[in-house]
């Protein structure tokens, strides 16, 4: 888990990894290019995004499920890297030059239940900057597939 | 299946001891609501997802009562469903139907069908995940599978004798595969599953038929759709496709359309105000049920269903 936070700040780089054929077959979770910017102005674009990261890391820090995780981090330097991925991924104009999710995982407890935990607190973060439910999903659809990359324990 | 009863309500009592150390992390609603037959998913049919709150590495209980009140017939369900990390579905559920418009059979043969005669049936299920993520693999259409199988014995009572004359058998297993989709950037979830069974009323009137009617196991399909408002309210419909086992003895007795069974529809709202607590309202239509003792009338009416979940 503690690397959980990489691990989605990673996220953008896996996303201009991934081959074309498989960037078609993510028309069902409304890929960027689908999406135009529209997702990303949906969000607020970067200052919204950065708001929203910013209540993000309040709410990971004083849930006991996540806080133990994310006290020991650079609370800042992860905070930058989620709004470069966040706006990568909501096909705002940035790239994420983190490091490699899966293997700066592989050495770490991360169950099923810390993922969905990290995915709640998000939703209450999106819900307190009013984001709509249904735009919600659309960013949670960009970053659900890196469970298989995160989750390292009983995925 | 009393002794499976108690085996279950012990379970679920250790399994609340241990979530008092263990907090389960499904993702709210993720975990579906309890169908009337006990499995985890829609109100009339099970779907690909595990009961409970338990998602890997985690143990989960959920119990639930149901009711559904038609023109002339009323259904109580209760039951309860153990979650083995997010992967096997262990669930018993009993049905109590409100049979007391059969009493008009004694018009058509001495049945001696008591007066307010009730029909119970008890479900255990077991269900197995096999593939998928209904939820976070959103990048592909690979829906979460599951295959199932619901055994069911049903006590008739003083109906005993027209289940009899139908030829019918008072257990049967169906056995089901679901695949269930949650498209999570269209906050829509789909479900399809596909049912081998050979029950009357979903078991209520037994299994199989004498001949003429079809007495072995046929494939039947069920659907569901959900549309997610936000976190904790979902609208819906479902529709199951029923064998119709027993029209054709019907027929060759000269009752007509008497004995025809129609496919069960629904459609619901669904309210979770939080993580163990949901309820839905479903109006239902369950077509025909027996239409030679009740006018040939459609049973539509309610269905409300609560379910607490850890």
């Amino acid at each position: 888990m503690k690397k959980l936070m990489l691990a989605v700040t990673a996220a953008s780089s896996v996303w201009i990894a991934t081959p074309a054929w498989a960037q078609n077959a993510m028309a069902t979770s409304a890929s960027p290019t689908v999406l135009g910017h529209s997702l990303y102005k949906a969000f607020g674009e970067k200052a919204g995004l950065v708001r929203l990261v910013d209540d993000f890391m309040v709410r990971l820090l004083a849930d006991p499920r996540t806080g133990l995780h994310f006290k020991p981090a650079n609370q800042e330097h992860v905070k930058t890297q989620l709004v470069d991925q966040f706006c990568a991924v909501t096909g705002g104009p940035c790239v994420y030059k983190g490091a490699d999710m899966k293997s700066s995982h592989s050495n770490l407890d991360i169950t099923k239940s810390d993922f969905n935990a990290l995915v709640e607190v998000l939703q209450f973060s999106m819900d307190a900057q009013g984001i709509p439910f249904s735009t919600q999903n659309k960013l949670l659809a960009q970053l659900a597939p890196m469970h298989r990359d995160v989750i390292t324990v009983g995925n | 299946m009393k002794n499976t009863l108690s085996i279950l309500a012990l379970a679920s009592l250790s399994v609340c001891t241990f979530q008092a150390q263990a907090d389960t992390g499904k993702l709210l609603l993720t975990g579906g609501v309890s169908s009337i037959d006990g499995a985890a998913g829609g109100g009339l049919t099970p779907w690909a997802v595990i009961g409970s709150n338990a998602t890997s590495g985690e143990m989960g209980v959920s119990a639930f009562v149901t009711r559904t009140k038609t023109q002339d017939y009323a259904l109580t369900g209760y039951g309860a469903a153990v979650g083995i990390h997010d992967r096997v579905e262990v669930s018993l559920a009993r049905q109590d139907f409100d049979a007391s418009t059969a009493v008009a059979l004694n018009g058509i043969a001495p049945f001696g069908v008591a007066q307010s005669q009730h029909i119970k049936m008890d479900i255990l299920g077991v269900k197995v995940k096999v593939a998928g993520d209904t939820v976070l693999d959103s990048d592909s259409l690979m829906p979460q599978i599951a295959v199932g199988l619901e055994y069911k014995t049903v006590s008739p009572g003083s109906l005993d004798s027209v289940l009899n004359f139908l030829g019918t058998k008072q257990s049967g297993t169906d056995l089901y595969v679901s695949a269930t989709k949650l498209f999570l950037a269209q906050s829509l979830l789909v479900n399809g599953t596909l049912r081998y069974t050979n029950a009357n009323q979903n078991g209520l009137l037994g299994f199989g038929s004498g001949a003429p009617g079809k007495d072995d196991r046929t494939l039947v399909p069920e659907f569901s759709v959900a549309y997610l408002i936000n976190k904790n309210w979902a609208v819906g419909a479902e529709y199951r496709v029923k064998p119709n086992n027993l029209e054709a003895l019907g027929r060759a007795a000269g009752l007509g359309d008497a004995l025809a069974e129609d496919d069960w529809k629904d459609l619901f709202v669904a309210w979770a105000p939080n993580k163990n607590t949901s309820l839905t309202l479903a109006y239902v239509d369950l077509g025909r049920v027996v239409p030679g003792i009740t006018g040939s009338r459609k049973q539509t009416g309610y269905y409300l269903s609560a379910q607490l979940a850890f």
